[in-house]
Parts: C-alpha cells; sequence; structure tokens
C-alpha cells in the first residue's frame, strides 16, 4: 500500500528518488531514529519519504530536550525577536531559488496529488501569510498590548498581567493541504511554547522543512520545535505525547477528535479544529451582466483551489433569482469556468476507491436529475468537474468534493438560512458576493446560524493573516494570563527599601 | 423492435432457457441483453428517462456493453421494476446501512432467481457433489422475508443440504451450544460438512469459539462459504487473517473456503474457487458478463487497471439488466479481483466528508 498516497490507474512508473528525510528532531542522534518509507506517486512523478518512527522513550527525551530549549532561549525572547526570526525564515522558503522550496515544489505535487502548479502558488499564498507584518498582525489581533507576552503590563482594571504560553504545546495535524500545520506551529511559537507537532501521513513534509528554515536562521528557535510522526491511530505512541503537553491541539473528524480528546489527561486544555463545510452566497446585485462572469471566475477558483478539501472550501452556491444573470446562467458560467481552470489547474489524482467514492457521491443528483426537471447537471466527459443545478432546494451537504458543487437558485438568500442554521457545528467560511449593506445585512444572519468568517469569493481558501479560526483565538486561546493583583503591589510598596 | 416479444413472462422463459444452455457466445449473449434492455426500457418509466438523460435507447445501443447501467444508489430511490411493485412475488431490501433508505429490487417470479442461483452455485460450490450436511450462519428467510442472502442460503440448504442441516443463527445472534454441538457432531461422523454464512457472522463465530478455547478438525471434503466481506478494514490484512482462522479453528484449508460476491441489486452471484492465495479472483456463469469501468467517465478502463464493476446480469430481467456497483476491481483470468469498494478512502483535507456529514446527520 501507498502511506497516504495515491495510487493512480495506470499512473506511470517514475524513477523514485532519494527518500526525504520527514521531521526535525532536536537532540536526538540522526542514526538512533528509525525510519519507515512512506510511498507516494501523482503526475508521473515519484516521492519516497522516510517518516521518522520514535521509540516511547525517544518521544520523551525529545520532550524534555524542546523543553530545555525554551527555558534557556525562547523564553527569554522578546516577541519582536520571535517575529524577525519567523519572518527571515519564511522568507527563504518564499524564494523560489532556495533548496528546500524547491524540494517542496518537486515532491509535494507527488504526495498530495495536487497539480504543481497549484502546489506553488499555494506555498507561496501560504507562506505569505507568516511573513513579519504579517506575524504581527497576528499577535496584534488578539493583544490589544502585544508587549503582554513580554513583561506585565497594566491592566485596565488594575494591577499587571502577562501572557503565558505553556511550556509544551502538542499538535496532531491532518490532511494533505500543504502548510496547514505552520498555523498552529506558528502561533505555539509566538506565545513562546516549545512545540511537537504529529504530521499528517498525508503531507509528511511542510512541516518539517519549516523547521529546517527556522534552524538555518536561528537553530536555539529550532532546537525549541519537535516534529514526529506515527502511523494513524497508534494510540501508543499519541499517548506519550498528549502526557507530556500541557495544551493539545487537534486537527481531524469527529471520530478522530473524540479518540483524542478521551485520551488528553483531564487538567490539560484541549482545542479541537473538526472538518468544516464552507458554501457560497450570490446576490442579485452580484449578476449584472458585466459583473456574472467575473463572480463566476471567482467562485470557480475556490472550488479548484485544492478540490474543495480545505474547511474553507464551498461546496454549495446559493444564487439569488432577480439578477441580470439567471442562477441557471450563473450555474453555466461556472461550468465553463471550471472546464477553462482545468486545463491550467488539473484536478488532483484519484485514486480507484477515492473515484468511486466520488462517483457514488455524484450519483444521488444524478439519480434525481433523471427523474425531475428542477435538478440539471452539468460536466465533462472525464469526470473532471460537475455542476449540479437545483431549483429551489436549499440542501446543504458535501457532495463527494473534487469539484462537484451544487448551485441552488432561491427568491431571496435568506430562504437557505434555517437549513444553513441545522449545521451549525460544521460552519466555517462563507464566501459572500453582495452590496455592502447585504453583506452586512447577510453577515449577521450568518454569524447567527453558526459561520465564523465571510469573506470575498475567490478568497475562501486564504484567510487573512491573523483570522478567528473557527471563530477562535490563535494566540489568546494558547495562553494563561498571569496578574499581579493592584493590592499585591500596594502591599510591596512597604517593603520597598526606600519605604519612608 | 420487430419480431421481438417484449412481454415480461415470454422473456423469463427466454433467460431461463439460456440459463439452461452449456455456455453462451458474445452474439447470444447480446441478443439477450438487447432484448432485455429493450423490455426494462418500454416497461419502467423511471429507467427509460434515466437512459434518455444519458443519450441511450433501445434504437443506438447495439451491444450490451452500451446499454447505461443503473448506479446500485438508484434502488433506493427510483423504483426499478417492469411490473407494478405491489405485484412481485418477493421484494429484496439492502440493509440501508448508509443514508438510510433501503434500495429495493422487484422479483415479479423467483423462477429465475432462484434457476441461476441453484445451477451456478451447484457448479461452484458443490463441485460434483450431489448433497452435504450445511450449517447455515446467517438467520432464515422467515425471520428476514427481504433479504436476499437469506433466500440464496435456504435455497442453498434446501437443494443442496443433507436431512440433517440446520441454521445455526437465529435474529438474536449466534447460538453458541447448537454451533459447538454441530461441530463436534460434524467432526464426529468423519462425513463432510459445510458451514456458510456471512463474513461478519464468521468472524463472531470465531471470536466465541476462541473465547469458548473450541477448535475442531472438520471431516475432509469440509468446505466453507462466506459472503459480505469485511467493512472498515484493509483487505490484505483481514482476508488472510480470516482464512487463517479457518484453518486453525475449523480445520478446512484456505483452498475449500470459497467467498460468494452478490448483491440485493442482482440476480447472479459470483464466486472463486478457494482463498489459498490473496486476491483470488471471481467468476460468474455464462449468463453475466461483467465491465470495469472509470467511475467518473464510464468507459472501459484499459486492461490491468482499477476500476468499478458493471455486471450485466440476464437474469435481472425485471429491474435493470446493467448495474453500476460501488466495488473497485481488477480484470483477472476471465474474472476480476476485488480490490476495496466507495468509502473505503479516508477525508483527505479538513472539509468534511460525505460519510461523515451523514453518520452526523444520523446522530
Amino acid at each position: 500500500m501507498l502511506g497516504g498516497g495515491r495510487r493512480i490507474p495506470g499512473g506511470g512508473e517514475g524513477v523514485a528518488a532519494v527518500a526525504e528525510l520527514a521531521g526535525h528532531l532536536p537532540g536526538l542522534p540522526a542514526e538512533s531514529v528509525a525510519r519507515e518509507t512512506l510511498r507516494f506517486s501523482a503526475w508521473g512523478r515519484c516521492a519516497e519519504v522516510a517518516a521518522p518512527v520514535l521509540s516511547g522513550d525517544q518521544l520523551t527525551a525529545l520532550a524534555a530536550h524542546v523543553r530545555r530549549s525554551r527555558e534557556r532561549f525562547l523564553a527569554g525572547l522578546r516577541t519582536q525577536e520571535i517575529v524577525d526570526i519567523l519572518d527571515r525564515a519564511v522568507r527563504t522558503l518564499l524564494d523560489r531559488s532556495d533548496p528546500r522550496r524547491r524540494r517542496a515544489e518537486e515532491l509535494l505535487p507527488a504526495v498530495t496529488g495536487y497539480d504543481p502548479e497549484t502546489v506553488r502558488l499555494g506555498l507561496t499564498a501560504c507562506l505569505k501569510t507568516f511573513r513579519g507584518a504579517q506575524l504581527s498582525a497576528f499577535v496584534a489581533e488578539d493583544f490589544a498590548n502585544p508587549q503582554m507576552l513580554d513583561g506585565f503590563q497594566p491592566l485596565r482594571k488594575g494591577g499587571y498581567g502577562r501572557a503565558f504560553g505553556p511550556a509544551l504545546i502538542a499538535h496532531v495535524w491532518a490532511g494533505n493541504v500543504p502548510g496547514l500545520p505552520l498555523w498552529s506551529l506558528v502561533s505555539g511559537l509566538l506565545v513562546k511554547s516549545a512545540n511537537i507537532g504529529k504530521l499528517p501521513s498525508a503531507e509528511p513534509l511542510m512541516a518539517g522543512w519549516f523547521a529546517g528554515a527556522v534552524a538555518d536562521i536561528e537553530p536555539r528557535l529550532a532546537d525549541c520545535i519537535g516534529i514526529v510522526w506515527w502511523k494513524g491511530g497508534d494510540e501508543v505512541r499519541q499517548q506519550a505525547l498528549l502526557d507530556q503537553a500541557g495544551l493539545v491541539l487537534a486537527y481531524g473528524g469527529n471520530a478522530t477528535l473524540e479518540r483524542i480528546r478521551a485520551r488528553v489527561p483531564v487538567a490539560t486544555r484541549f482545542l479541537p479544529f473538526g472538518h468544516k463545510l464552507g458554501f457560497g452566497m450570490i446576490a442579485a446585485a452580484a449578476l449584472d451582466a458585466d459583473k456574472a462572469a467575473g463572480v463566476a471566475r471567482r467562485a470557480a477558483l475556490d472550488i479548484v483551489r485544492y478540490d474543495q478539501h480545505g474547511c474553507y472550501s464551498p461546496h454549495v452556491f446559493y444564487v439569488e433569482r432577480g439578477g441580470a444573470a439567471s442562477p441557471r446562467v450563473f450555474a453555466s458560467y461556472l461550468g465553463g469556468e471550471l472546464a477553462a481552470l482545468s486545463h491550467r489547474f488539473p484536478r488532483r489524482a484519484l485514486d480507484a476507491e477515492e473515484a468511486a467514492g466520488l462517483a457514488a457521491a455524484r450519483q444521488e443528483a444524478e439519480i434525481r436529475s433523471a427523474v425531475s426537471d428542477s435538478v440539471e447537471i452539468a460536466g465533462d466527459a472525464e469526470g473532471a468537474w460537475r455542476v449540479v443545478f437545483a431549483d429551489d432546494d436549499p440542501g446543504l451537504a458535501p457532495a463527494g468534493a473534487n469539484r462537484t458543487v451544487k448551485v441552488a437558485a432561491l427568491d431571496r438568500l435568506d430562504d437557505a438560512l434555517p437549513e444553513i442554521a441545522r449545521h451549525a457545528p460544521w460552519l466555517q467560511t462563507v464566501g459572500v458576493a453582495a452590496a455592502p449593506e447585504e453583506l452586512f445585512r447577510l453577515s449577521a444572519l450568518l454569524g447567527e446560524a453558526g459561520a465564523s468568517r465571510v469573506c470575498a469569493l475567490g478568497e475562501m481558501t486564504a484567510p487573512e493573516a491573523g483570522w478567528h479560526h473557527d471563530g477562535r483565538f490563535n494566540l489568546l486561546d494558547l495562553v494563561r494570563i498571569v496578574e499581579i493583583e493592584r493590592g499585591a503591589e500596594a502591599a510591596a510598596e512597604d517593603f520597598a527599601a526606600y519605604c519612608d | 423492435m420487430p419480431g421481438r416479444d417484449v412481454s415480461g413472462t415470454a422473456l423469463s422463459d427466454q433467460v431461463l432457457d439460456f440459463i439452461g444452455r452449456d455456455s453462451s457466445t458474445e452474439s447470444a449473449f447480446d441478443a439477450m441483453a438487447l432484448a432485455l434492455f429493450a423490455h426494462q426500457f418500454e416497461n419502467n418509466e423511471s429507467f427509460r428517462r434515466f437512459c434518455l438523460k444519458k443519450g441511450r435507447s433501445p434504437r443506438v445501443v447495439t451491444s450490451w456493453r452500451e446499454i447505461p447501467p443503473v448506479p446500485i444508489s438508484a434502488f433506493k430511490t427510483l423504483t426499478l421494476s417492469c411490473v407494478a411493485p405491489e405485484s412481485a412475488e418477493r421484494v429484496f431490501m439492502t440493509s440501508g446501512t448508509t443514508g438510510g433508505a433501503r434500495g429495493r429490487c422487484y422479483h415479479p417470479t423467483l423462477a429465475v432467481y432462484d434457476r441461476s442461483t441453484i445451477a451456478n452455485f451447484r457448479e461452484r460450490f458443490m463441485r460434483g457433489r450431489d448433497r452435504i450436511r450445511m450449517g447455515i450462519l446467517f438467520p432464515t428467510e422467515e425471520e428476514m422475508p427481504n433479504s436476499s442472502l437469506a433466500h440464496y442460503l435456504a435455497l442453498a440448504a434446501g437443494h443442496f443440504g443433507a436431512p440433517d442441516s440446520e441454521y445455526l443463527l437465529n435474529q438474536k445472534g449466534l447460538e453458541n451450544d447448537l454451533l459447538f454441538r454441530a461441530l463436534d457432531e460434524a467432526a464426529a461422523t468423519g462425513e463432510p460438512y459445510a458451514l456458510l454464512g456471512a463474513t461478519y457472522s464468521f468472524v463472531h463465530a470465531f471470536d466465541e469459539m476462541e473465547r469458548a478455547g473450541k477448535r475442531y478438525r472438520l471431516p475432509p471434503g469440509s468446505r466453507v462459504l462466506d459472503t459480505g466481506g469485511f467493512k472498515g478494514r484493509s483487505r490484505d490484512v483481514a482476508t488472510g487473517e480470516f482464512y487463517g482462522r479457518m484453518e486453525t479453528l475449523l480445520g478446512v484449508a484456505p483452498s475449500e473456503c470459497i467467498n460468494m460476491y452478490g448483491m440485493t441489486e442482482l440476480s447472479t452471484q459470483f464466486y472463486d474457487d478457494g482463498n489459498d492465495r490473496a486476491d483470488a479472483p471471481k467468476s460468474g456463469p455464462h449468463w453475466i458478463r461483467t465491465r470495469i469501468v472509470n467511475p467518473l467517465s464510464g468507459a472501459d478502463v484499459p486492461d490491468g487497471e482499477q476500476g468499478i464493476l458493471v455486471h450485466c446480469d440476464l437474469a435481472n430481467y425485471n429491474s435493470a439488466v446493467a448495474i453500476m456497483t460501488e466495488d473497485v476491481g481488477i480484470a483477472c483470468g476471465g474474472g476480476f479481483v476485488l480490490l476495496g469498494r466507495a468509502g473505503d478512502e479516508e477525508a483527505q483535507g479538513c472539509s468534511v466528508a460525505v460519510a461523515e456529514f451523514l453518520e452526523a446527520a444520523r446522530g
């Protein structure tokens, strides 16, 4: 079996390069680390990844090492100094001539299955959000006074407060979208915590490269990062990590998160990030004769980027009747854009089981369209994309992703709200095309229904730096505030040498 | 079409006659398949609309390979029958494990299903023997009247079971005492014994045997038939382990363990010839043919590539002669090897997948 990789029906047997070492294991002698080879192939390329398999003792030693490194170095840095180091590391990865960046562009298409162009653009878009100015935005978003991370600052209620990150944060990452682990890893570093992250088998490289880039700039900071791997479901190793951490961040499906939650010691904070279901809303005002095509193009980009595998990716577009372009016309524009984009950004290669799953997911609409005139299907012969047009069907559900989208025609966008609210736990991103007043009116209703991010179409897959992921705080959720009460300060006055 | 008799009764007689032959040529298979297609197109409104959406009609379809296959999920939402559903002698239903709704397959009479099943079972499981004492690890037909598997096993026991054959499981579950006694007796007689049932029933029986510390050496010539497979487990590991337990706990060599692959939506089954090898190929009789297609385009995959299975079953004279499964396979020696099924794949990213969404919706 290919380890998390994609078996492509009929995919060419390329020549495997030297296995790329995954992970980042400061303090552990390289020769002492056992490795398991994960093999991937797509786009006529093969990749072999040598993933580290640590013993329980090695995990404990790694945790001790990053914790100690944090005490010696990271805990004493000012936040701005961390921002500066990360900025320099990110800039090396933004440089397309950088050896790690070149390896990323070479290997990630085979590993994730996404086409090379999507990987290249996606990496750049993701890394850009972690440059210095953007990292400062992260900090400023959560702390009105960012110096709270560096020292005690006066509080409005009186007294002083300072934010401390936990000594060690454990991250359990998931999914194959390159760069997703960076969000939580960078957040952990900004609050001056040591971090150990468990790589997803579907993309076991990016986090390690990032740690390597940090090591080139400031090895003492990289010494506070451990990047490990184990096969999904290895509860023994997972437990060894969970027991060490002061805070656990985990990504994945509900079943995975429930299993992890049950294993996290009761006094350890647990921040779960579950799977989500994005959608779009297009008001009649956005469907002017000269605007509809552009709206469709941006919607198509949101669908094509990572083939709807992101938590922010759209699966349904609600389109209001009454614009110059009808919802049906919009659906045909969207199909045209998807067809055009499939040449520049071909869909991720699917193995036979994935293709069978996608076909099964698409069949429900196909069967409905056979017996009902209110459902129409457009797609290409090869199944590279599929637009299902449905009259007055506000149903919100995934339909197989991989460029499968429903366009639902409604008299008013509000007609979808009861259905949307029914799925509150799955909500996050909504791409909206509407006039300003309507944008604010809808946003209030969407927020009430459970959504946490309203963005422009074309930007669904690229959240802004400092965004509130799932409506939460990136940094604030990680720290505890230590307060010096006003009374303590007053009492201390009595003990000063210069006290009268 | 001029001269072609499309009445259901006459057609079912033709199918019975076809099953009774020794073999079939491609052209004879085509002729029968096209007659069934024309009959279903003519007499089933939902099926006709489905075909027309696909641009297919008896006018343009010239080979069984071109008959539009109906996805098995359609059996949940459409009524795929050429007779009024209430007039059917029997309705088989799927277990309805995903999505709630159950697929329905209507049989105006069971004559064709039974002939297909019996002839094929004799050939592939009995292998020249007339009768064998059977233990059935599945509820009876009376307990599960809508289960095609219950009917299949009732046919097997009724036509090929020796007088002492019995059911070892009821709707409440496995009857341990009954099972252990039956196996003790079978081992003592020295006469070949056959154990038949759902794969998961065997797994359950094995667990019970291990718990009770029971091991048997069934007499030479004994055999096993399981069907249904493993859900949510890696096939590679699971099948080897499974047939290994057959050998250690029952004393039946994997080469004598036959796996049957069938579906509620079909009227004919596929068998392998023993599981002493991983990925034993499955094949069917001359009245069923299989294509392996790209599930997204519906086109045949090139030889040697994986795809999903599309079966053209002439015994499906009333429902849909061609069906599209969700099973992934690869062509092999006149048959195919099953590799997995849709839904076994994991979510790729952090977008909720269909299965997880449905799971949550069911609560």
